[in-house]
């Protein structure tokens, strides 16, 4: 596979040319936006404080109108910045996984299924709403793998039946075949309250997590300290996680910088990266040749393709020959 | 409600969760040393397989051959103690490793199909008595944390609850598991 800075290189290289066209397009965005966007204030409250005068509402009404100015902003924003993340997503993103790996397949509007989020336990609040794009699938050396920018939200209802969302995962989700066989579940998520609470008041906490299964406690410091594992089975729980494994998703989790949920249900490893905001979309407000933003782009393909090789998932082990 | 009983009955609600949660280690550890016999059991199994089929090409070796079949049988007797078993398990998986480290010698034994799979099954049941031996040790060390911590040793003293041992994983055996997946790769 190829390495970070080599991506980068085809990204500043063959996909200089592409990326010239799209700075031009971009300004000339920027530029409709903003002008659009101050246009559409002006007349948007002009409208609204004759009506409000004449009609002589409270707070409520204030709260409504600026509902009603973000939903129709956010709509028109998107409206118009559509055929920018169109080419962007075609012309940059598109080349950049072929680069990486020519196996795989690119979906601009499609996402994991949702039974594949459920499944893999990371949050045991029920998904009400699953939004997501930038869907990628292929097999890497007999190891099937799919990932795509996933949201995850959640439905409240207050007393008045107003409704809201809360979001329960936002990022980079990944499923891929794992080549050890097992018939439990193990779920690794990031350790709150040990770091919170300490060793001793925190390990208590839990082991008393009445939401998730056993507590699996690992012979591996730095991933206790930095993980909390939850488990059907003691025993296949450490059977998964080796410590040649462990150590790799300590890397792995160096590498991602962002909380890390793992999981190994039904023949398959799960993994969410926490980025709480939507990938692989275009900036418009700052250039595309920006290297922090050419990198952002470049390490998240890099770290997600790149679980096959750093996971060892492609050593099949006996069992599974 | 009088102070001192409510003090009494606090009192009495501390034993009564001390004394569960130390039977709960307990019974822990044994579950898993269940888990721990089952693998083992599985190895054991492996063990007249793979004498059969090598013994007819080492004869330098003979002597280890007849330690590891001697093991088996040893195990294999009824009412052994579990530390009994974890002292086996230590002999078995060196002279195994020993065995496995000779095959390499015998080019015939090594192309041979079936040393081949049985020496696949026998990696792959290594790292599953490996998984169980962590997770027996880890049952332990909580156990013996109980018995010997304050407030619960106190519990444990009147409870007539003993220390238990876990499976030592030494040098050597580390060594033999790194050759062996040298040779594998």
């Amino acid at each position: 596979m190829k390495s970070v800075s080599e991506l980068t290189d085809f990204y500043y290289k063959v996909l200089y040319p592409t990326l010239k066209k799209l700075e031009k397009d971009r300004k000339h965005l920027r530029y409709r936006i903003l002008l659009v966007g101050s246009g559409y204030t002006f007349v948007f409250f002009l409208i609204a404080t004759t009506l409000g005068k004449n009609l002589n509402f409270g707070a409520d009404f204030l709260a409504f109108v600026f509902f009603v100015y973000f939903g129709i902003g956010a709509f028109v924003y998107k409206f118009l910045i559509k055929d920018y993340t169109d080419e962007f997503k075609n012309k940059i993103i598109e080349p950049l996984i072929q680069e990486l790996d020519n196996r795989l397949n690119y979906t601009q509007l499609l996402h994991v299924p949702q039974h594949l989020f459920e499944r893999s336990e990371f949050f045991k609040q029920t998904v009400d709403r699953l939004r997501g794009n930038d869907y990628v699938h292929g097999e890497i050396d007999g190891v099937r793998l799919e990932f795509s920018d996933l949201h995850a939200e959640k439905r409240h209802k207050d007393s008045k039946g107003r409704e809201s969302w809360s979001t329960i995962f936002q990022g980079l989700f990944i499923v891929a075949d794992f080549h050890k066989t097992f018939h439990g579940k193990t779920v690794i998520l990031p350790d709150s309250a040990q770091s919170t609470f300490g060793d001793l008041i925190g390990g208590w906490l839990q082991s008393k997590n009445l939401e998730r299964d056993e507590l699996i406690k690992l012979d591996n410091n730095e991933f206790e300290k930095k993980f909390v594992v939850y488990g059907t089975d003691q025993i296949e729980a450490r059977y998964i996680l080796s410590h040649s494994l462990m150590h790799k998703l300590l890397g792995f989790e160096k590498k991602s910088k962002h909380p890390l949920y793992i999981s190994f249900v039904g023949h398959s490893i799960h993994i969410g990266i926490e980025y709480n905001k939507d990938l692989f979309e275009p900036s418009v407000f700052s250039s595309l040749l920006e290297y922090k933003i050419a990198m952002e782009y470049v390490q998240t393909l890099h770290l997600a393709i790149g679980i096959v090789e750093e996971l060892k998932l492609n050593q099949k082990l006996w069992s599974k020959r | 409600m009088s102070v001192s009983l409510i003090i009494l009955l606090v009192v009495i609600i501390i034993l009564v969760l001390m004394y569960n949660s130390l039977v709960a280690k307990k019974n822990q550890v044994e579950n898993i040393f269940a888990g721990v016999d089952a693998v083992l059991k599985k190895r054991y199994d492996l063990i007249p397989n793979l004498v059969a089929s090598v013994s007819k090409y080492m004869e330098h070796e003979k002597g280890i051959l007849e330690e590891v079949t001697k093991l088996r049988a040893d195990a294999n007797k009824p009412n052994i103690s579990d530390a009994q078993k974890i002292e086996l398990d230590a002999k078995v998986s060196s002279a195994l490793g020993s065995i496995m480290i000779a095959v390499e010698n015998y080019p015939e034994l090594k192309a041979n199909e079936n040393v081949m799979h049985l020496q696949h099954s026998l990696n792959e049941i290594e790292e599953q008595i490996s998984a169980a031996r962590r997770a027996y040790n880890q049952a332990v060390t909580d156990y013996n944390n109980a018995i010997e911590m304050v407030p619960t040793n106190f519990m444990a003293q009147a409870m007539n609850y003993q220390r238990k041992a876990v499976f030592e994983i030494d040098e050597t055996q580390r060594q033999n598991v790194n050759v062996k997946e040298l040779f594998n790769a």
